[in-house]
């Protein structure tokens, strides 16, 4: 399209160029030709003075003949006519002119000439009779030096077109003696005059000398003028109504002047006219075609415009060449650079999460020393780790961002979010950092914004996390005040402006770099700010993701007193009751945070955590495995109601948003059960909102309270301190003796066994040891009673079998058999024998299997692996295969790490297992481009 | 001496004419397709001037003509000069200085013996080196001495017959006639519609007049046919005006039955040309008797008749179908040219010659003229479209009837004061040698 464009003007131009040239050139040769014409004129008017000098000098010799014979008559001695003739022929010096004597008193015009006829070399008569040439006798003027003159004739003697010089003379006649008046006639060929007019060749190659009368006929006529008549000639091959008709034959018939007709080959031809000076009967016409008179005019310029033309055609092609061969460079310039960005993309992405994973390492590890040791300086040195190791854990997930933002990987997903949720995430991660710099952190939050809005929470979770870190970062002391508001729109009754800004006194931004501020990479006032950690990618980021929702940062700063960065974003609303006052429920947070107190162990103590996402529970396990405590966990709410009619719990977590049934139904449903065990048991909300209204509302359905996701390890430990009985609470143990148990490989090795769970469940790595020996040896005995009570048809006693199975799985850790335990626990007791007859089968595999692999417990063992998972659909492999790819395309390196592991708790059928193994090899060698191709086969 | 040669030639002519005749036909059609692009005999760049000289004051027929041979000899300068008092200052010219290459020649030239000279210094285009085309000259258009040589080429012929009204016989439902009976029950049909007379033309003694057109042809038959008759006929014998009186008989038909109204014609038509012509464009008269000259002249006239500009028809020539086989076309040859051997540019003069000599330029100079080609391709102008279809053997050559002009002269007479009712038919034919009044 652009190259079209730069062709279009080129050629514009090209043309307004050779337009000027033509206008020019057009009004050169118009000038050019005016002036043409103007010589041709007044060679015409050479032309007539010639012709009328010619004509009186001929006129001249015919009155001295005549003079000669008037004054022999004059003086009384009148000559004959047979005398004058004499005279004549002897005076005439050319043979070919003649003399002609005509007696006017004669009807028959005749006379006599100097010359006898050309039929008969006796016959001196001439006669006149059949030319009418004297019809207008009386038009001979008798004053001295006028030209008198015939028309063009044929000479009666001769039979030569002829023009003749006239003159009176008086002879005398033979017959009575008197003297009679006579015409005497100079006859000279037309030839003569013509070739007067050759000349004039010379200058006009072509040019035609023609002489008419005022009739328009001819006494020269040139070839070119057909027809016998000029003026019939000029109707015959000219369209002219009758007034320029007439107007033309006045013109021509009476000044001197030139103009344009065509001839009869219909070709434009210019015509100069005058009339012979003093005769006014004749009238010199100049025939010329235009093109000859004017054609030596255009010949140059058309070389010029052509020459100009194909100079210009030159350049362009020229310079279409040029550009197209820096275009082509260009290009593969661009490709270059977008491959290069591709690739430092792809390797930004990829490192970040090669990062990551060790990083993770570390930092897991780090926290066990931070809660393992006792030594301070250690702690101190550990402290310093977790907090260099969460700022390049910061960097990392900005670059990861970065790169998919750029490689256009990063999708707004909207959700419906609790707006306080995400405040008080914010506030909580802010509020300590604040606090640490000495910084006052001030809120002012709008009590009417909407409680529950749609829109993308993580960004814009983001977004601000970034803007408040920015501000503590860049301000030594003062405060940060945030502020949210919102604003209702007209035009759209679903949805709120909402308006965010952090204000903070801090270094401010000098107005020259305003411009940078959001350019990646790109860090203000380097030198000032060195101390400061950072990419520079942060508000590059935000920035990013405002504009991909609609909206931007907007900054006011004053250079060293601080900076203001807001922003507005229209949200979605889905409930608009209002959040109520926050300022107070953060007060409540802060205290809270004084109440902490030292960790605990609980060995005694028995929770239920439920969450629909089983890495939730995971990480929930983890977090309480020092404590020691027995944790149950069930990933719906049916799962959970389940647990919470059987089992006596002293505490138990419940999620809020679960699919199917939620924490609200699960817990109305909970309450409603009479003889659980479980009336007095404390449940405490796992929710993502909470805080203010939330809270009201949590323990309005029934919780006790509440802890917001993710998790707080302080805060779990701070509520589990309130929560638990107190006499089962003991203070951390010093003891670290289960540390020293050797678990062996194998161990570690058996995929349907979680031993952290079994250590944890055990209470030490050595109970647990013993745990799984009682385990193994009562396994084959356990097993064929099974078989015993179930081929025995007896329901009961295989379920309570089934039961202790399942018991007994889970706290070595083998969920899995626990939970198929479980569900056939559940079966039996239902009286479902369709399930049992159909599932106990699998079930001893599953255990046997599991015991086969624990053989090396009892003597030297090996081990029959994976044979207890449950297996996989196989619609369920290509489904989660296609997640996993997608993950790999986004980079999202965590997420196919955990899919990866998810899929690890399921048996593949053989065909199948083998890429299976083969993407779990690409994930632990981090060779996240291979996954795709495994995948695709 | 010259002139017995030249007598004779004339006598010989019909004969001569016949026996060519024969392998004209089949050779014509031939020669004129291979002719039909004229080859250059001599060098395109041959520079000179060649003057024609004639009796017509504007030839512009034959200037049209000069154009076209330029463009194979653009060096070449052709020129025509008109000469006053032509049939006596054309033999002065030949002898002058300034003689023409070309010059105008008619038939009566033939029997003037002061014509002679003109005759002395013309060019023998027969000769086969100069490849002049001479074949495609109709047989009654062309003209042999007797020993075969030809020095007068036709350029224009002319006829006589009648300009037709097609519109007015279209609107009457009638055809053009082909027969005497049908022009007889044409002409009834007129006057039944209202055309008190249906034909009309110049009421007077000349050849361009209504009579010599209407019956002449037919007296000229009857002398074919019976040719002992022509030599008492030339020689003014009372007893040959009886071959006028199947043709004065026709005349006074016509005339008694209403066809033809000479008083009528009198009173509206004053003369045999311009007259006429303008007569005829007022568009009520189905058929104008007239000669080929007429029909020359209607072009020029269209646009000066406002009551043909205002409704203008078509209209075409037609030789009268005075008897009941049809009619006879009466060829005369109205202009010949001859070249002056003295030419000094003889050889650019007869390939001049050679180039028109051909049916495509012949027949655009007869177009332009309006006048009938000499050769039998009518095609260029439709006015003439008649004369295609029409039969070869109904042809008449004046010039070979051998007849004189008193006889002309005595047949215009004769006709005249029969249709005028000054004189009876058998008066008329009784008065035959006396009836011409000078």
């Amino acid at each position: 399209m652009k190259r079209m464009l730069i062709i279009i003007v080129d050629l514009l131009i090209m043309v307004l160029i050779l337009f000027f040239i033509v206008q020019y050139a057009n009004t050169k040769m118009r000038e050019s030709n005016e002036r043409v014409v103007e010589d041709f004129e007044k060679m015409t008017i050479t032309a007539e003075q010639i012709i009328m000098n010619y004509l009186e000098d001929e006129q001249h010799l015919c009155d001295i003949w005549a003079n000669y014979i008037n004054r022999s008559a004059e003086a009384g001695s009148p000559m004959t006519g047979e005398e004058a003739i004499s005279f004549i022929r002897k005076a005439k010096i050319s043979s070919s002119i003649y003399g002609h004597l005509i007696f006017l008193d004669k009807t028959s015009q005749s006379g006599i000439s100097t010359n006898a006829s050309s039929k008969d070399a006796n016959d001196y008569s001439v006669s006149y009779r059949y030319l009418n040439i004297f019809d207008n006798i009386d038009e001979i003027s008798r004053e001295v030096g006028k030209v008198n003159l015939t028309r063009a004739y044929t000479n009666p003697q001769n039979g030569v077109q002829s023009m003749a010089f006239l003159n009176y003379v008086k002879v005398l006649d033979e017959s009575d003696g008197q003297l009679s008046e006579a015409i005497l006639m100079r006859v000279e060929p037309v030839s003569i005059l013509e070739d007067k007019l050759v000349f004039l060749k010379g200058e006009y190659e072509n040019v035609e000398i023609s002489l008419i009368n005022k009739e328009g006929e001819y006494l020269v006529h040139g070839k070119s003028l057909k027809n016998s008549n000029f003026f019939e000639y000029y109707k015959s091959y000219n369209e002219a109504d009758i007034a320029d008709y007439n107007e033309m034959r006045d013109e021509v018939t009476s000044e001197t002047g030139t103009m344009t007709m065509n001839n009869s080959k219909g070709e434009e031809c210019v015509i100069s006219y005058t009339p012979l000076k003093s005769m006014n009967t004749w009238f010199l016409l100049a025939y010329i075609p235009t093109g000859e008179l004017k054609a030596a005019n255009t010949v140059v310029d058309w070389l010029l415009l052509g020459m100009v033309t194909l100079g210009l055609l030159s350049l362009l092609a020229f310079n279409y060449l040029i550009l197209m061969l820096y275009n082509k460079k260009l290009a593969e310039a661009a490709e270059a650079a977008n491959l290069a960005n591709e690739a430092k993309t792809h390797f930004l992405s990829t490192m970040s999460h090669d990062i990551r994973t060790p990083m993770n390492a570390i930092l897991g590890l780090n926290e066990m020393v931070l809660r393992d040791s006792h030594e301070e300086e250690i702690v101190a040195y550990s402290e310093s780790i977790r907090t260099a190791g969460k700022t390049l854990m910061g960097i990392i997930n900005d670059i990861l961002d970065l790169s998919k933002i750029e490689a256009g990987k990063m999708d707004i997903i909207d959700v419906d979010y609790s707006f306080v949720s995400m405040l008080n995430d914010l506030v909580n991660m802010v509020q300590g950092k604040a606090r640490d710099k000495g910084l006052s952190f001030d809120i002012e939050v709008d009590r009417d914004i909407p409680i529950i809005l749609h829109g993308d929470e993580i960004r814009i979770k983001q977004v601000i996390t970034n803007i408040l870190s920015n501000a503590v970062k860049y301000t030594k002391e003062g405060s940060i005040t945030f502020k949210a508001g919102f604003e209702k729109m007209e035009e759209n009754p679903d949805s709120v402006k909402l308006i965010i800004s952090v204000k903070d006194t801090g270094i401010g931004i000098n107005p020259k770099d305003m411009d940078r501020l959001f350019v990646a990479f790109e860090r203000i006032d380097e030198n000032k700010n060195r101390d400061i950690e950072g990419t520079g990618l942060g508000m590059s980021i935000a920035q990013s993701f405002l504009r991909m929702m609609g909206s931007s940062i907007e900054v006011e700063s004053q250079y060293g007193k601080g900076s203001t960065f807001s922003f507005e974003l229209v949200q979605g609303v889905r409930d608009w009751s209002p959040i109520g006052n926050y300022e107070e429920t953060f007060k409540r947070a802060v205290s809270e945070r004084k109440r902490y107190r030292e960790s605990f162990t609980a060995p005694d103590a028995r929770l239920l955590v439920v969450d629909d996402t089983e890495v939730n529970l995971l990480v929930f396990k983890n977090l309480l495995k020092r404590t020691k405590m027995q944790i149950d966990t069930a990933t719906s709410g049916n799962e959970a109601i389940a647990l919470y009619k059987r089992n006596k719990y002293d505490a138990i977590f419940l999620d809020h948003m679960m699919p199917d049934k939620d924490g609200i139904e699960t817990i109305t449903e909970m309450k409603g059960i009479q003889d659980s065990p479980n009336t007095l048991t404390p449940i405490i909300c796992l929710t993502a909102n909470a805080i203010s209204g939330m809270r009201e509302m949590y323990i309005n359905a029934g919780f006790d309270d509440y802890i917001t996701k993710p998790i707080d390890p302080k805060r779990l430990e701070v509520l589990l301190f309130e929560y638990l009985p107190k006499e089962k609470i003991a203070p951390a143990s010093d003891d670290s003796s289960d540390g020293d148990c050797f678990i062996p490989d194998f161990v570690w090795k058996i995929r349907s066994i979680d031993v952290n769970a079994g250590i944890l469940h055990c209470g030490s790595q050595k109970s647990y040891m013993d745990t799984l020996k009682t385990y193994f040896d009562s396994g084959q005995k356990n097993a064929e009673e099974i078989e015993k009570y179930w081929n025995g048809k007896d329901i009961k006693n295989t379920t309570v079998k089934i039961h202790a199975l399942k018991s007994t799985s889970r706290v070595i850790g083998a969920m899995e058999l626990g939970d198929f335990a479980a569900r056939l626990e559940k079966a039996g007791e239902e009286g479902d024998v369709k399930t049992l007859e159909t599932d106990i089968e699998k079930l001893l595999i599953m255990y046997r299997n599991l015991l086969t692999e624990m053989e090396m417990l009892g003597s030297i063992d090996g081990g029959v692996e994976g044979s207890d998972k449950p297996l996989i659909l196989e619609q369920d492999i290509k489904k989660t295969y296609e997640t996993i790819s997608k993950l790999c395309e986004a980079f999202d390196f965590d997420g196919v790490v955990e899919t990866v592991k998810s899929l690890e708790k399921y048996r593949f059928p053989e065909s199948e297992s083998a890429k299976f193994e083969t993407i779990k090899k690409a994930v632990d060698n981090f060779d996240y481009d291979l996954i795709p191709k495994i995948i695709s086969g | 001496m010259k002139m017995e040669t030249v007598r004779m030639a004339k006598r010989m002519l019909g004969l001569t004419s016949a026996v060519a005749m024969v392998f004209c036909f089949t050779a014509c059609g031939q020669k004129a397709e291979e002719s039909t692009e004229f080859k250059p005999a001599l060098s395109s760049e041959t520079s000179c001037q060649i003057k024609v000289a004639g009796n017509y004051s504007n030839f512009e027929s034959l200037e049209s003509e000069f154009e076209r041979f330029y463009e194979y000899y653009p060096n070449v300068s052709l020129n025509y000069v008109y000469l006053d008092d032509y049939s006596n200052t054309i033999t002065s010219a030949l002898m002058s200085d300034e003689a023409p290459d070309i010059y105008v020649t008619t038939t009566w030239m033939l029997d003037d013996p002061k014509m002679a000279p003109v005759f002395e210094n013309a060019e023998i285009l027969s000769d086969p080196a100069l490849d002049i085309n001479l074949e495609c000259i109709r047989k009654g258009a062309r003209w042999t001495l007797e020993n075969g040589d030809v020095v007068m080429l036709p350029i224009f012929t002319r006829s006589y017959g009648m300009l037709v009204n097609m519109d007015l016989f279209e609107k009457n439902g009638l055809e053009v006639p082909d027969n005497y009976s049908e022009l007889v029950d044409a002409c009834d049909k007129f006057k039944a519609a209202g055309y008190e007379t249906p034909v009309m033309g110049a009421n007077s003694l000349t050849v361009a007049g209504m009579y010599y057109p209407f019956a002449f042809p037919l007296f000229c038959d009857g002398v074919l046919k019976k040719p002992e008759s022509v030599e008492p006929l030339n020689s003014m014998e009372k007893s040959a005006g009886e071959m006028m009186r199947p043709a004065l008989e026709k005349i006074k038909t016509f005339v008694d039955k209403g066809y033809m109204d000479p008083e009528r014609c009198s009173n509206e038509i004053e003369d045999d040309y311009n007259a006429v012509i303008m007569r005829f464009f007022e568009g009520d008269v189905p058929m104008m008797l007239g000669s080929g000259d007429m029909v020359s002249g209607t072009q020029k006239r269209e646009s000066k008749s406002e009551a043909f500009v205002a409704n203008p028809f078509k209209y075409k020539f037609y030789v009268v179908p005075i008897e009941d086989e049809g009619g006879y076309f009466l060829d005369s040859v109205n202009l010949f040219f001859s070249v002056n051997k003295n030419s000094l540019n003889l050889d650019m003069t007869n390939e001049f010659i050679r180039f028109i000599m051909r049916e495509k330029e012949l027949g655009n100079m007869a177009a332009i003229k309006r006048l009938i080609t000499p050769t039998n391709d009518f095609s260029l102008d439709e006015v003439y479209s008649s004369l295609e279809e029409f039969p070869e053997d109904r042809y008449i050559s004046y010039q070979e009837t051998g007849l004189n002009d008193a006889v002309n002269k005595e047949f215009l007479a004769a006709a005249y004061k029969v249709a005028n009712g000054e004189m009876t038919i058998d008066a008329a034919v009784s008065g035959y040698g006396s009836l011409w009044d000078e």
